[in-house]
């Protein structure tokens, strides 16, 4: 006996099928006794279970009912959601978080452009007018150094020290 | 959006916030310190000037990563100066050489250098601690002068 024929006999138990198709069970019951098992079998249990429930009377209607219950709990959750959201911090934060975030991420990026302009990450800025001459710039990162050739005329050098014979 | 995630963002935004925001703030605030030399670039080994030393190793070592052709490097003078808010220091490396340095915020200077009392050349630079800014020219003979401004502080 397959599923669908289970069925067919537990629906036939509860007077849920067609005039015809309940006559076509009551003939296959008559005489399959597998099948007469199994009405027997669940009619048994119809019975057994049908005891052992007690109906629960209702003051009111059903709807009246269920409406007090929603108006219930109407009642008190906005009260209950205040009060909780009164103590948490948690959730005043998470409500910051997203602004702040953002504001963060803007000062991240400040902080880079800025450390950039400044030199902080090794790049500097060099900006060299010459009197006379011209001047060319060169800058070694890695060592830190940044060099200003001037090509001012070695007659008149600025380096002269009455001290130093070597030094013109 | 994984909220726990959030803060964490946020106290590493705050760090470097107050990481940009201090130091920029102390820099104004507080004094640069430098040292100014007056080398001499040469190809001789040892100088005629017994006044004269080799350059020490941290200035020698910045020099030999320079385009300059020269072997030997020696220390003619050098002075700390020390700047204070935004006032010029004069600082005289020799009889003909000068240099005005002033502190123009957070790490750049503007730096003049004056020949025979003439400027020859100012501009400005940024020079974080540990970094060195050097002027040069040629000088007789196939030698150069160089001034070297490092900043120690």
């Amino acid at each position: 006996m397959n599923y669908e024929e289970q069925l067919k006999l537990q629906s036939f138990l509860d007077g849920e099928l067609p005039e015809g198709d309940a006559r076509e069970v009551a003939a296959w019951v008559a005489r399959d006794k597998q099948a007469a098992g199994l009405l027997a079998e669940l009619r048994h249990t119809r019975e057994a279970v049908a005891g052992s429930d007690q109906a629960v009377r209702l003051p009111e209607s059903r709807e009246f009912y269920w409406s007090k219950i929603q108006r219930e709990i109407a009642r008190l959750e906005p009260a209950g959601t205040r009060e909780a959201r009164a103590f948490s911090l948690w959730d005043y934060l998470r409500r910051l978080a997203v602004p702040a975030t953002a504001l963060a991420l803007v000062a991240i990026a400040g902080f880079v452009a800025n450390r950039g302009l400044t030199g902080g990450g090794g790049t500097g800025v060099t900006e060299f007018s010459v009197s006379v001459g011209e001047a060319l710039t060169y800058r070694d990162y890695a060592a830190g150094a940044t060099l200003v050739w001037l090509s001012y005329p070695a007659d008149n050098e600025v380096a002269q020290n009455s001290s130093s014979a070597t030094l013109p | 959006m994984n909220y726990r995630v959030i803060p964490l963002g946020l106290l590493a935004g705050l760090f470097f916030l107050s990481a940009w925001l201090v130091p920029a703030q102390t820099a104004l605030a507080g004094d640069v310190k430098l040292e100014v030399y007056l080398i001499w670039g040469t190809d001789v080994a040892k100088s005629p000037d017994d006044k004269h030393k080799p350059v020490d190793n941290e200035l020698l070592e910045k020099l030999k990563k320079l385009p300059l052709k020269w072997k030997h490097y020696f220390e003619v003078n050098r002075k700390p100066v020390t700047l204070v808010g935004s006032d010029p220091s004069k600082v005289t490396l020799s009889d003909k050489c000068k240099v005005e340095i002033k502190h123009t915020g957070k790490s750049t200077i503007e730096v003049s250098l004056f020949g025979k009392g003439e400027p020859v050349v100012k501009g400005t630079q940024t020079l974080p601690k540990g970094e060195t800014l050097f002027l040069a020219g040629n000088a007789p003979d196939s030698t150069s002068w160089l001034v070297a401004i490092k900043r120690v502080e």
